[in-house]
């Protein structure tokens, strides 16, 4: 019983440690827009980035506002924005992994829409 | 070995089997030919296995997910409607066949048939839900 306890308790640590320390790898890169930029809201805006996903990574999932309005599947490229309505705006893309779970790897940019 | 990977994979092999439990079971009390009442009375109980398992499973990607990066999968528009039916059928299949493992033995076969006509309908529509589910995500 006791050894029983203690297998579990290594094996919940384990796998809690393990995805903290696996959590904390990739990187994500938004060229543009840059931070602070403004936007036309007429115009169509587009996001460049570039993911290195890590260990846990699979695809993207961006954002704006909190919201999700896309889920892109390459790792490099442009996307176009969603019309965006007058005013600041956050926009993010989140590393995901095979589970669509965000793995905490994640730039945003506020930018603000004319 | 990755212990997240390994319990996610483990999790799969659980609702892997739970899908074709639900679908595989119901095709074989009505096809080739109908299943006398020992028979469906066996699948019946296969049939509520699978789909609790599918619901422990499905749920068990929730935790797992959670328990890692202390946030639910992230999804949104098709995939939540398409994770929504599949819900919907899960719970479908277990009031269905309990009912059936319950009070089946008074149905008529006209009624088994139509019963099990039922359960394979909702397994066909959480399997093609997964699909949406899976790649609108």
């Amino acid at each position: 019983m006791h050894s029983l306890r203690g297998f579990v308790l290594a094996l919940v640590s384990g796998l809690l440690l393990s995805g903290a320390v696996w959590a904390a790898e990739g990187s994500v890169t938004i060229s543009a827009p840059q931070e602070g930029a403004r936007l036309d809201a007429m115009a169509e805006n587009r996001i460049s980035y570039a993911v290195e996903p890590g260990p846990r990574g699979d695809h993207v999932h961006l954002y704006v506002d909190g919201a999700e309005v896309a889920v892109l599947r390459r790792l490099k490229g442009s996307y176009p924005l969603p019309t965006l309505a007058a005013g600041a705006r956050d926009v993010c893309v989140k590393v995901v992994n095979k589970g669509h779970t965000p793995i905490g790897v994640e730039r945003c940019v506020k930018v603000m829409v004319d | 070995m990755d212990l997240q990977n390994l319990a996610y994979a483990l999790t799969q092999v659980a609702h892997n089997f739970g899908a074709a439990a639900v679908v595989a079971a119901p095709l074989f009390a009505r096809w080739p030919l109908r299943a006398d009442a020992a028979v469906r009375h066996r699948l019946a109980w296969l049939v509520l296995a699978g789909w609790v398992v599918q619901g422990m499973s499905g749920a068990g990607f929730g935790a797992i997910s959670y328990a890692y990066y202390g946030a639910f999968p992230d999804i949104h528009g098709i995939a939540v409607a398409a994770l929504l039916l599949k819900m919907a059928c899960a719970a479908g299949g277990v009031v269905l066949a309990a009912l059936m493992l319950r009070w089946g033995a008074r149905w008529s076969d006209d009624a088994h048939h139509c019963a099990w006509g039922g359960l394979l309908l909702l397994g066909a529509t959480a399997l093609t839900a997964a699909a949406f589910l899976r790649w609108f995500s």
